[in-house]
């Protein structure tokens, strides 16, 4: 593309006068200056409120794995999620676990095994649940989850509000729609694995 | 904006124009970052043990004597059940087409108020075939209304141990 010479440009060429005889404010020279000044104030304070708005309502904690077309069941119960690392996820059209895909949904409802079981999936939660029990019995754990895992060893349940812990503790996050076929080989799956705990993920009304 | 950092009488006006350029950059930034990141949605969990007897016959269960609460959630319906002593209440779908889940909120009111004073523990199950699925969503209500029921007058005041039972490992199970 060539070259020109520059054009009429705003403020050199095209003087906009009028603009800055409305601007009000004046030179050293005693000539109208050309500077409009704008109020920012109130941009400011509208800046400060919506950060310390949205840093309030920030969390800093792992956030869900999301997955397209992913839609919780609606619920009212109201305890928080808590983080683990067993995650499986139900899709429309598939089961992954930590990311990895395991299954379709048509498979798993065509499969008439005995076992009543998922093999792949249990071949991974199996995998994943000795994992965590050898984290928890090194105790690579959150401090707060040490009483958690001593009460469970004591065969003492926790309470309705307090954390779980890891050891045996997996998240099942399905979509609404889901045939309960496919979500009670999952819960069996994830029983004979080792998980007798599950946290099913809902949404809040 | 400026700072009047103590002017002479008489002298210069000894203002200071404060560069708000910066802070405002930061500000967007902190603003556009905090936007993105956001969790809008709020995720709770519901908290459930694997009960009942399972399909798999190496893993050999130890018959409960107590007698337990089962809810089988149906495409149709939904069953109320003692086990040992056999006893079904069937909870219809409303005329819309939904299921009645104020009648089994009531009904579940009704057990824990009589035989489950002292008990929290619970069964629900979801039965689901080819031609009358049943949504994952309907177990989760069942669930939420499980936990939900309170017997303010018990000793033990809410069902806290809600499991999720195949439905052939159900505990007391309508023969149909």
């Amino acid at each position: 593309m060539p070259v020109h010479p520059a054009g009429p440009r705003l403020f050199s060429s095209i003087k906009f006068k009028h603009l800055v005889r409305r601007s009000g404010s004046t030179s050293a020279a005693g000539t109208r200056a050309s500077n409009i000044s704008l109020n920012l104030t109130p941009f400011v304070d509208m800046m400060t409120i919506l950060v310390a708005f949205l840093l309030m309502v920030f969390s800093s904690s792992k956030l869900l794995q999301v997955q397209a077309g992913l839609e919780l069941p609606i619920a009212m119960a109201k305890g928080k999620l808590q983080d683990t690392e067993a995650v499986i996820i139900i899709t429309k059209s598939e089961i992954t676990f930590k990311g990895e895909m395991i299954a379709t949904v048509d498979s798993v409802l065509r499969d008439e095994s005995p076992t009543y079981r998922i093999e792949r999936l249990f071949e991974r939660l199996e995998a994943a649940a000795r994992q965590i029990k050898i984290d928890v019995e090194m105790g690579k754990i959150p401090k707060e989850l040490v009483t958690a895992c001593d009460d469970l060893k004591n065969n003492k349940r926790p309470g309705p509000d307090q954390p779980l812990c890891p050891d045996g503790l997996a998240i099942l996050q399905a979509d609404l729609v889901t045939d309960v076929r496919v979500i009670n080989k999952v819960v069996v799956t994830a029983k004979a694995a080792g998980f007798d705990n599950l946290l099913f993920a809902i949404k809040n009304k | 904006m400026g700072a009047a950092v103590g002017a002479e009488p008489g002298g210069k006006s000894v203002n200071v124009e404060v560069n708000i350029v910066p802070f405002i950059d930061l500000m967007s930034c902190l603003t556009a970052f905090l936007l993105i990141t956001a969790a809008w949605v709020n995720i709770a969990q519901i908290n459930i043990q694997p009960k009942g007897k399972t399909r798999d016959t190496s893993d050999v269960q130890i018959d409960d004597e107590r007698i337990v609460l089962s809810v089988l959630v149906q495409a149709d319906r939904i069953w109320v059940g003692l086990s040992r002593v056999n006893e079904f209440q069937e909870i219809a779908k409303k005329p819309d087409g939904t299921q009645d889940w104020d009648k089994l909120e009531s009904t579940l009111k009704e057990h824990k108020a009589n035989l489950f004073k002292d008990r929290n523990d619970l069964e629900i199950a979801g039965e689901s075939t080819l031609q009358q699925p049943v949504k994952y969503q309907d177990i989760i209500q069942a669930m939420d209304i499980a936990l939900k029921v309170e017997c303010p007058a018990c000793p033990v005041r809410k069902f806290y141990d809600v499991g999720l039972s195949d439905p052939m490992g159900l505990s007391a199970r309508p023969s149909l």
